[in-house]
């Protein structure tokens, strides 16, 4: 080794979470044989380094530091099996040696950034360490664009992680390129006044070579640094304690505390919040247990696409061993094109391709979920320190006094009262994040809306699932928006969307609101179930009337409810041609709720649409008589047709009724024709749960009774089971009152047409009364 | 010049692939004219040491190209799969002339085509004379391309019997064409490879055997990819019908073209194209091609009965018999683009009339 070692002093730049560098690193250390490991990472973990030994301890897993007073400032540092910081800690741990973090501490970075806060008034993610990353990517970019590479992650791919040389003059390469990339920079950076990022670069540093200091104080000889490649140079450089101690000075602490929570490939793959951004941890994990095995570089692409082939097989797609064999080939002949020493990711990606998948895009998507990514879930001991949701909890149970119990007891709540709202958003929370501490129960004959029964039982393994949940966030709110909008993210059926709206809505997660409309949005446009699309109307109108959303997110629930009814109007129709009975039914309930909703919501254009599809399915014969009949019944309700245009509607059924009796004067008891049927079910649509219209609609009346008069015997047989089912929907008053309208036959209506007794003076007496019970002002009939 | 019509690609870029071959100094597979990077640099085009100019004869994504040569050069057969208007075709016809500086060895599939067509046939007066000899078999394009080491191409392998397709079986596997009626067999030079262009909306027209789709790696050619190129695209081509068609009426405005070829690019890809909003794809296909004859028909519209300018209502027509093609489903998915995309921009207004007003 030439430069990265200083009599004492060992420096290997490393890409976080690179298998090539993890492995060479191994090696390397296996070679030098340290006395002592620093690896960059945050020095306020270094209490629980010790508990990588625990068999427990599986990767990967994440290190999170929070400050224990306010845990939504906290910051999480994943590690995986490849990553080159674990198997260096590992190491350490294994061979009996210290391990120490030598990062600028957590309690200083939060003590900053709450200072960046208070000045700006507002949140600040840690913006700093972008910067600076994007600062080292600018170097590399060029120096990869040099080499050919469209981009850095595929020549550092190339160059470092995927080589298979054994050899450790890597880490000597490595360290000069960087040597040159940092001159080049600083040259560029000569003369521009230094950005609060790189003040916070050079501070990393600072603290960096500081801890180093420290180590050569304490007598160690082998000291192994392990740090990213860019900060190399920057720790092998001869810089005097006095101007370390300068740039450190004056920086604050706060109270941190740190811990180790499981971890996912998922998790790690994405870019946004605290994922590494690491697109293929899958691969990584591949080539690093292809490293360790000593396999050959053409294994890799070997057991890689026979691990393909595996997946596709699984899904009951061809792919043979003969298909493997062409794919390596293809990926080999397609590297060579482009001049790499072997196949990458890519190359390997566009051979199953073309190969095993016949041109076709829809397996990648699989391939890339379950292999590329991986589905793999790390652990953590049980004695790791506990996570900061978990005190989270504990916290909110205190407040809330509401106890964990491991008997089962019920909990009732009034959601008018606000401890018991709390209560119940609480256990909405708990249940989205995958703890049913608590189970909702149906109430029996409940009244309103307001009362909730629990079936609580706090179970040990809770505590498990806690420390799980808390790679979503620090706090119970957090995490459990946090997952919500996950879920929704990857929702890709409406009704899933609904279901995750109304508990998001019961949680009360106000945050994830914006992101679950922008799905529902989509997802909405590409199905063409408009059963769904009506089944998802009501939480959303529930949002848009009673939400204590913010008026933001009211226009953009607005939105969707614009694109869900549009959909709704247009799809209807078609959506209710040839239904069965059974459908028919459920599409009965949904034209009614719907219709509900829209007349709630009182917007002119949606309800001006809604009428014209009820329109336009009243006059439509050949659908389902159930839903032609209860179409003409809102209509008339609702005043959009008159009296008039519904008894025309009604007389047309009939006669297709008279038509068809008249057509088969000697139908045979076989059965109802077809017509007859439909008319019946027409009149359950009209009527049903309505008694008092046919009461009191004289006109109805007499064209229905004309109906029944007119059936034949075996034919209105026939019919009698479906009038009933339509009856039977009427209260029992009702039915009393028609049995008898239908006795009195045609008399009553003339007897109706008598004048009534009637007292005017008796009738006058209750006005005072009335007027002082609905609080108006009253006049007096007397003058 | 030449009274001829149009040249075989290897004619007209003669001067190209004569300058690469010049300077083309890294290794070629047995029988290639050109090796794989001088091949993609002719088809992706680029400037040589030398400064010499090489026109792109494919624009687009330049990996499916090196997916394309790399398939070429192992012994698997390539399969060229795109809906119509993709440059199937003229792909195939390119790579056989840089690779094999003959692009003539072609069999164009039809539903009449036949294992003679494949294989090879007899000259009967030949045959009644002499009986099965040597000199009077008819070679096929693939045998001769066998024989030669050579590229064979197949068009519309999809629109040729299955029991014909089959055939090719023997040809792709062993490399072997046995002519049993002479007791013989040819057995391929080096350099020998087919490739094959099918239409993938075509499905099921005649599905390739599984036997025979292992034998082919299938590259999917993409429509274009950004708004500006397929909107030169169409303005070029209707330009050139309209000058054919000598229809008297304005060329459509480019704004009108833009709007139509957003329609299908929307409709196709299935969102919006600020991408702020997701849509339904009718079964339509909606290729450039078809975005070529919509303006087309408008043109026509506008000549004969309109004002002579192109206007929404002389689209409209067409254009909805263009996206319309399943009654039921496509409709409502047409009916929903309208209502929710066409009528929110304020500059469409007169097409979402013209729309309506045809239901």
């Amino acid at each position: 080794m030439s430069s990265i070692e200083n009599n004492d002093l060992y420096i290997f730049g490393i890409r976080h979470h690179g298998p090539g560098s993890a492995r060479g690193l191994v090696q390397a250390l296996t070679a030098l044989q340290p006395d002592i490991v620093l690896v960059e990472g945050p020095p306020d973990a270094d209490e629980i380094i010790p508990l990588l030994v625990e068999e427990e301890m599986e990767p990967p897993v994440a290190l999170l530091v929070y400050r224990p007073d306010k845990p939504r400032r906290a910051s999480y540092i994943p590690l995986a099996l490849f990553s080159p910081e674990w198997q260096a800690l590992q190491y350490a741990v294994r061979h009996a040696i210290p391990a120490r973090f030598m990062d600028l501490p957590h309690a200083r970075r939060f003590a900053e950034l709450d200072e960046l806060a208070e000045q700006e008034g507002g949140e600040t993610g840690e913006e700093g360490e972008k910067t600076a990353v994007s600062r080292s990517q600018q170097a590399l970019q060029t120096l990869a664009q040099a080499s050919g590479y469209g981009d850095y992650e595929s020549w550092w791919n190339q160059v470092i992680e995927q080589r298979q040389g054994h050899d450790e003059d890597v880490f000597a390469a490595i360290f000069r390129v960087m040597s040159v990339l940092r001159n080049e920079a600083d040259m560029l950076a000569m003369g521009t006044t230094p950005t609060k990022s790189d003040l916070f670069e050079a501070r990393r540093e600072a603290y960096m070579r500081r801890t180093i200091r420290q180590a050569r104080k304490e007598g160690f000889q082998r000291i192994a640094v392990v740090c990213g490649a860019w900060h190399a140079p920057a720790l092998a450089e001869e810089v005097s304690a006095k101007a370390d101690k300068a740039l450190l000075k004056g920086m604050k602490r706060v109270k941190v505390a740190a811990t180790w929570v499981p971890w996912t490939y998922g998790r790690l793959a994405t870019r946004s919040g605290y994922g590494a951004g690491i697109q293929a941890p899958g691969w990584y994990h591949h080539l690093w247990e292809m490293g360790e095995n000593g396999r050959s570089p053409t294994d890799i692409g070997i057991y890689w696409l026979t691990r393909v082939a595996e997946l596709l097989r699984e899904q009951d797609l061809d792919a043979s061993a003969a298909h493997v064999i062409e794919a390596v080939r293809l990926a080999e002949a397609l590297a060579a094109i482009r001049q790499h020493p072997i196949p990458g990711l890519q190359e390997f990606n566009e051979a199953t391709q073309t190969i095993m998948c016949f041109g076709d895009t829809e397996p990648m998507a699989l391939i890339r979920d379950r292999l590329i990514v991986g589905e793999r879930m790390g652990s953590v001991p049980p004695s790791t320190p506990m996570v900061p949701l978990q005190r989270d909890l504990y916290r909110l149970q205190k407040r809330l006094r509401l106890y964990p119990d491991p008997d089962i007891s019920t909990l009732s709540l009034d959601l008018r009262k606000p401890l018991h709202l709390e209560r119940s958003q609480l256990l909405h929370r708990l249940q989205l994040l995958g703890i049913p501490w608590g189970q909702s129960e149906p109430i029996k004959d409940s009244q309103g809306t307001y009362l909730e029964l629990w079936r609580m039982q706090w179970k040990p393994e809770f505590a498990v699932l806690l420390i799980e949940a808390s790679m979503w966030g620090t706090t119970v709110l957090e995490a459990a928006s946090q997952l919500a909008s996950e879920r929704a993210s990857k929702a890709t059926k409406l009704s899933e969307l609904t279901e995750l709206l109304n508990l998001v809505l019961l949680a009360d997660l106000p945050e994830v609101i914006v992101p679950l409309m922008a799905r529902l949005g989509q997802v909405s446009a590409m199905s063409s179930d408009v059963a769904h699309m009506m089944e998802a109307l009501p939480p959303l109108v529930r949002v848009l009337r009673y939400g204590n959303v913010r008026q933001i997110n009211r226009e953009v629930v607005q939105q969707v409810v614009d694109g869900l009814v549009t959909r709704i109007c247009i799809g209807l129709p078609s959506s209710c041609a040839s239904l069965n009975d059974e459908a028919a039914a459920e599409m009965y309930t949904h034209l009614v709720r719907t219709h509900g909703l829209l007349k709630t919501m009182q917007q002119e254009q949606h309800l001006t649409a809604w009428y014209g599809v009820l329109a336009q399915m009243a006059d439509n014969l050949a659908m389902h008589g159930l839903l032609t009949g209860r179409a003409c019944r809102l209509l008339l309700d609702d005043r959009q047709w008159s009296r008039e245009e519904v008894m025309q509607r009604l007389r047309l059924m009939l006669s297709v009724t008279q038509t068809a009796v008249v057509a088969h004067p000697h139908h045979g008891a076989t059965g109802s024709p077809p017509a007859l049927l439909q008319a019946a079910l027409w009149i359950e649509g009209f009527l049903k749960d309505s008694g008092l219209i046919l009461i009191h609609d004289d006109e109805l009346w007499h064209i229905l009774d004309g109906w029944v008069l007119l059936l034949q015997e075996e034919n209105f047989m026939a019919q009698l089971p479906l009038l009933r089912r339509t009856f039977a929907t009427f209260s029992e008053a009702e039915r009393q009152q028609l049995t008898q309208r239908a006795r009195q036959g045609d008399r009553r209506a003339a007897a109706a047409a008598e004048q009534p007794h009637f007292d005017q003076q008796r009738a006058d007496m209750i006005l005072p009364l009335m007027a002082q019970l609905f609080g108006v002002n009253f006049v007096g009939s007397g003058e | 010049m030449t009274e001829i019509l149009r040249l075989h690609a290897e004619q007209q870029y003669a001067h190209e692939l004569h300058e690469l071959q010049q300077l083309d100094d890294r290794p070629r597979p047995a029988n290639w004219r050109l090796s794989p990077w001088a091949v993609s640099t002719y088809l992706l085009g680029g400037t040589l040491d030398n400064g010499f100019q090489i026109m792109p004869k494919y624009i687009g994504n330049g990996r499916l190209i090196e997916i394309a040569i790399a398939t070429l050069t192992t012994d698997r057969a390539l399969l060229l799969l795109g809906i119509p208007g993709t440059g199937k075709t003229w792909l195939a016809e390119h790579l056989a002339a840089a690779i094999s500086g003959d692009s003539t060895l072609l069999v164009q599939g039809t539903a009449g085509t036949s294992e003679e067509a494949m294989r090879y046939g007899w000259n009967y007066a030949s045959l009644l004379a002499n009986g099965p000899t040597a000199a009077a078999l008819v070679p096929s394009p693939i045998m001769l391309a066998m024989q030669t080491g050579k590229l064979a191409r197949v068009e519309e392998l999809t629109r040729v019997p299955a029991d014909v397709q089959d055939s090719l079986i023997t040809v792709l596997s062993e490399k072997l064409l046995p002519i049993p009626e002479l007791n013989q067999e040819v057995q391929a030079s080096k350099g020998f490879n087919v490739i094959a262009t099918a239409n993938d909306r075509d499905r099921g027209v005649n599905e390739l055997s599984s036997a025979l789709r292992r034998r082919f790696n299938t590259v999917v050619l993409p429509l274009p990819a950004t708004a500006e190129e397929e909107v030169q695209i169409v303005q070029q081509r209707v330009a050139e019908l309209g000058q054919a068609l000598a229809l008297p009426a304005e060329l459509p405005a480019l704004v009108e073209i833009q709007r139509v070829v957003t329609i299908f690019r929307e409709l196709r890809s299935g969102m919006t194209q600020d991408k702020k909003a997701k849509i339904k794809s009718p079964t339509s296909t909606l290729s450039t091609a078809e975005a070529i004859s919509v303006l087309n028909s408008g043109l026509a519209l506008a000549a004969h009965f309109g004002d002579g300018t192109v206007r929404a209502h002389d689209l409209a027509a067409s254009l909805i018999g263009a996206v319309i093609k399943d009654p039921v489903q496509d409709k409502v998915i047409w009916q929903e683009y309208l209502e929710t995309v066409v009528r929110e921009r304020e500059a469409w207004q007169d097409l979402y009339r013209a729309c309506r007003d045809l239901g």
